[in-house]
């Protein structure tokens, strides 16, 4: 196919005017005293988001196993947070969306500059030696600034608050954007063949190290940049906010989205983040019906499992069968929920917010043994896809492309 | 003057001498074959050659320059290309992605083009799909060009294989075992491929293999190899009637 | 002999150095029964498993449960534990962790052992957050617990010197005693029917400042006297804890070593499928290695709650998790007399740290030796750096 500069030029345009203008209509609808929670929803779904598709990039494309990623994001964090405490604390004042876009370019280099010394002697680390070694630089990092008076300690800094949902939800889209483009591009195929074999793509002439250290940057700096917005979101942050569960968090996304597929993590990263905030205010319940939904969970996941070992029927049979099968969990959730609260031990009442991770937890393992290639495996949503799903014939086949 | 010269090469792995002071020259053009039992220090010779592990002692020459101990990705840019014993595909990438990444290494455009999305780059990565076709079609996956190169038959992975590594345009390619798992008539095919590859694309070819007949038509001059050192070098013929080399294979009709 | 006062650095005070190494030598001999588990997890499958930790903490409450039992809950009426005590305690701790082990791989982990690595390792954590807030809500509201020290009967210590106070300092002290003697008795003698009275006369006054100076002298030698000794206490308790620690390793020693599993075991940690068409039965192998591994974990959380009085909480098992698995990593996972070194060299540097002052990093120190013994040493202390084969 020969390149068309001006059909690339004016699909480019479109895209990104329409870009900006969605993260500025969005902006418009969060706007409002009123909508002050939709808003903080909005904003933190948006950094999980690039946090997601910036660990993906080490991760699922470059195959780099990290689980330290909540270092950058403190990184960027406190990098943000300290700068709009000392020397911008006029600007971030009086310009406050100037300061905010500031602070997201100092906490994307800060985060990347430390991505940069963590990257290169992590090198010559492979597989679970590398994981250990990124979870550790993230339990170094929260120390030390628990124990710094200069960064408020256990504590934590409070800093100015500045929203922008704009400015979130656009590093959001340029995050992924930048992903995308890569693997559009022949750079991105040397990525993903530095992730299926080191040993190939060096014979093939790919600069390991190059490849590597460019994700270990890119990555972290979408990282510290989504951390300084985070900062100025809840004008505080402390070292709970970037633990351990926060990278296990993150890195769920990833894999449950579908390792390496952009458009898997994005779904994953906000259905991830929504479950658990929404659940942080249920009533309280009696021990029983928790206990009678596990049971009905377990019963599923069983039923699930046999059919997809030994069933090997029509496509619309199997459908049935799963649909019954889950039918039969909810069915038996309900009845067992009613009689254990019948038995004087499970009676006790517990609160509801207690279970946000535990459903989380759940949510993982049975996706792992239901599907443990991720909701999308490595597919990637795309228009000849829409078309092919609405029936239409593709314009162009993917290769041509 | 030649195109590959071992002096001396010499790897040992704690007390094992891998490979002993093999020397042996190519010259530009050859079909170079380098046989020995099981064991005997073949593919170690390459993984010596392409940079996966740095000599002990000796020297290697390629083009007139000192390439001992430098890495594999440089030295795949100054020309030397590989295929693996045990078959290294990017197995999640399509057969036509795996042989861009071949060909990625005489890439022009810089990261940031790329990121952007920059018509460069684009246009690049249309140039190397484009060539990564005709060398699917020289080894005749042009049909599977869009398959996932896991999901390929063994012989086709194997051809798969040799196309990545002549994306990277190389003046010498290296193949260990190319024939191994395939059936007489692939072998007459690949054969061919590889006569090909010499005479038409003039690369200058080393290989590796066990099939007896399939190198002794194959190659001009044969190197054997024994417990990592040289016992005989000549064409098929001297080969063929060498005392040693009988020895070395005893039992089995060369 | 030892003269460490001489050495006297940077304001550290080097008397107390050998007791803080026998302190951190006790410490890591229990991160060495976690790192076991993951240490021969990682052997045989491969994998991290990170819910170790929390096998961990289920066997402190195995521990807490049996001696609740046994009447040192609250408002329990038992006043002092025994050997019996201890033992069973022992044993309930090891046999929660056990049957928890058991569950997680025969229900989470066995059903994806044939997908990519990710999966496991995804799961894995999974089943660690699952524990851990699952335990917030259902274990006893996860509130902080602990084992009350009554059951241990042997609360006394061993006290070793190594190095005798200064001769010469006690001896000055000693000389000192008739003047205070002398002191109190000028006091005494004088002292009329009403005490406090006098003290305020300027002549009590003159006699009371005079019996304090010099006590506070004497003291001041004596103590002088004792701090130029090196004293190590060892209490009995973890005495036992020791001795109980050597006996499980040696045991697993010898499991491993010398019996038919043992080796179906080593085997299938060289190759996995290999060993598994040698007829290994590897559900046997893996399921009798996790139950092996959980059952040293929940011996060493019993100990660590009842003999180092560590809090429980359904969140207590992570950061003894965490450490020994950087500990089995410190000496080559899949490697097990690795993991005895890794976990006590890691126990030893948490003390160190403590002892020069900076406790708030004793959490640190573990990853940052890991760190630089990976970049010089990629496969841990012990580890093989194993060479792909291309």
């Amino acid at each position: 196919m020969q390149f068309n500069f001006g059909k690339w030029f004016g699909t480019r345009a479109i895209s990104v005017i329409v870009a900006v203008l969605f993260c500025l209509l969005l902006d418009k609808v969060m706007q409002g005293p009123d909508k002050s929670y939709y808003r903080f929803l909005m904003s933190l779904a948006g950094i999980y988001v690039t946090l997601a598709v910036s660990l993906n990039l080490i991760n699922g494309i470059t195959g780099q196993f990290s689980i330290g990623h909540a270092a950058f994001y403190q990184i960027g964090a406190y990098t943000g947070a300290v700068l709009a405490a000392n020397k911008f604390s006029h600007l971030a004042a009086t310009k406050p969306l100037l300061w905010l876009f500031l602070a997201a370019l100092f906490g994307a280099i800060a985060a990347g500059l430390a991505g940069l010394i963590v990257g290169l002697p992590s090198l010559r680390l492979k597989g679970d030696y590398l994981a250990v070694v990124t979870l550790g630089i993230g339990e170094i990092v929260t120390i030390i600034a628990k124990n710094q008076k200069s960064l408020g300690e256990a504590y934590g800094l409070s800093t100015a608050k500045i929203e922008s949902v704009f400015l979130i939800s656009l590093l959001a889209i340029v995050c992924i954007a930048v992903c995308r483009n890569l693997l559009k591009s022949a750079h991105g195929l040397a990525f993903l063949a530095v992730r299926e074999d080191e040993v190939a793509s060096a014979a093939m002439g790919v600069n390991l190290t190059r490849v590597k250290v460019t994700a270990f940057v890119l990555g972290s700096a979408f990282a510290g940049a989504a951390g300084a917005l985070y900062a100025h979101t809840k004008a505080f942050v402390s070292p709970p906010d970037f633990s351990m569960d926060v990278s296990f968090l993150i890195l769920t996304m990833v894999v449950l989205g579908g390792t390496g597929s952009i458009t898997g993590t994005t779904i994953a990263a906000v259905v991830l983040f929504l479950i658990p905030e929404k659940m942080r205010d249920l009533p309280y319940v009696q021990m029983g019906t928790p206990l009678g939904v596990a049971i009905g969970i377990i019963v599923a996941v069983v039923l699930l499992r046999k059919i997809q070992e030994s069933f090997h029927g029509s496509a619309s049979e199997r459908l049935g069968r799963n649909l019954g099968s889950v039918g039969i969990g909810i069915v038996v959730a309900f009845v067992m929920a009613k009689v254990l609260v019948m038995v004087p031990a499970f009676q006790s009442m517990i609160n509801g917010a207690l279970f946000r991770m535990p459903v989380l937890a759940v949510t993982l393992v049975v996706l792992m043994l239901l599907r443990p290639q991720g909701i999308f495996g490595h597919h990637e949503f795309s228009w000849s896809w829409v078309q092919k799903l609405l029936g239409k014939k593709s314009p162009e086949t993917e290769v041509a492309a | 003057m030649s195109l590959l010269k071992l002096e001396q090469a010499t790897i040992k792995f704690g007390g094992l001498v891998a490979v002993n002071s093999v020397s042996f020259e190519l010259e530009k053009g050859d079909l170079f074959g380098l046989i020995g039992p099981n064991g005997a220090g073949k593919t170690t010779c390459f993984n010596i050659i392409t940079g996966v592990y740095a000599p002990t002692s000796g020297k290697i020459n390629f083009d007139g320059r000192d390439i001992t101990g430098t890495p594999s990705n440089k030295i795949a840019q100054q020309g030397i290309c590989r295929t693996f014993q045990n078959i290294r595909l990017f197995h999640s990438l399509s057969s036509l992605e795996n042989v861009v990444v071949g060909g990625f290494l005489r890439h022009k455009t810089v990261l940031g083009s790329a990121l952007c999305y920059l018509p460069s780059a684009i246009k690049e990565t249309d140039e190397l799909k484009a060539k990564a076709m005709e060398l699917l079609e020289l080894v005749d996956l042009a049909d599977v060009a869009n398959t996932r190169s896991r999901d390929l038959p063994y012989g086709k992975q194997r051809r798969l294989e040799i196309a990545r590594a002549l994306a990277t345009q190389p003046k010498l390619l290296l193949l260990d075992e190319p024939a191994a798992g395939m059936n007489p008539q692939e072998k007459m095919e690949l054969l061919q491929m590889v006569k090909k590859i010499r005479d038409v694309l003039g690369v200058t070819v080393l290989l590796i293999e066990h099939d007896m007949k399939f190198v002794m038509n194959l190659c001009e001059r044969i190197l054997v190899l024994d417990h990592g050192e040289e016992i005989a070098q000549g064409p098929p013929a001297e080969i063929r009637s060498n005392p040693k080399v009988i020895a070395a294979y005893l039992g089995e009709a060369v | 002999m030892l003269d460490l006062v001489s050495l006297n650095v940077a304001g550290l005070d080097f008397t107390t150095l050998p007791q803080q190494l026998v302190n951190g030598f006790l410490l890591g001999a229990i991160y060495a029964l976690v790192a076991l588990g993951y240490t021969m997890v990682y052997g045989v499958l491969k994998l991290i498993n990170f819910a170790h930790g929390e096998v961990f903490m289920l066997g402190s409450y195995g521990a807490m449960f049996a001696s609740w039992m046994m009447g040192f809950g609250p408002g329990g009426s038992a006043v002092a534990g025994s050997w019996v005590t201890l033992l069973l305690m022992l044993l309930m701790a090891m046999l929660v962790s056990g049957s928890a082990g058991f569950v997680i791989e025969r229900f989470a982990y066995r059903p994806i052992r044939n997908h990519p690595r990710i999966a496991s390792l995804i799961t894995a954590i999974g089943l660690s957050l699952l524990l851990q807030y699952g335990g917030q809500a259902f274990l006893l509201e996860g509130k902080k617990q602990a084992i009350t020290s009554k059951v241990n009967p042997f609360s006394d210590d061993f006290v070793f010197t190594p190095k005798k106070a200064d001769a010469a300092l006690v001896a000055q002290a000693a000389a000192l005693q008739p003047e205070v003697d002398a002191a109190q008795k000028a006091f005494d003698a004088r002292l009329p029917f009403e005490k406090s009275k006098f003290e305020l006369s300027p002549e009590g006054d003159r006699l009371n400042k005079a019996l304090a100076e010099i006590t506070a002298k004497r003291d001041s030698l004596q103590n002088q006297a004792t701090t130029s000794a090196v004293t190590i206490r060892l209490p009995k308790g973890k005495l036992i804890m020791l001795t109980t620690t050597i006996l499980l390793m040696i045991g697993l020693w010898y499991l491993v070593m010398k019996t038919r599993m043992g080796r179906a075991m080593r085997a299938v940690s060289v190759d996995f499928n290999a060993s598994s068409l040698m007829g290994i039965n590897l559900n046997t192998v893996i399921s009798f290695t996790f139950i092996l591994g959980s059952v040293l974990a929940g011996a060493g959380a019993m100990m660590y709650s009842t003999f180092q009085s560590a809090p429980i909480d359904p969140f207590s098992g992570t950061a003894p998790g965490v450490k020994a698995f950087v500990a089995a990593v410190l000496g080559g996972i899949g490697n097990i007399p690795g993991a005895v070194v890794g976990a006590i060299l890691m126990g030893v540097a948490e003390n160190l740290v403590t002892w020069a002052g900076y406790s708030s990093y004793r959490d640190a120190i573990a990853f940052v030796i890991l760190i630089a013994v990976l970049l010089f040493k990629p496969g841990g202390l012990l580890g093989s750096n194993k060479v792909e084969k291309v």
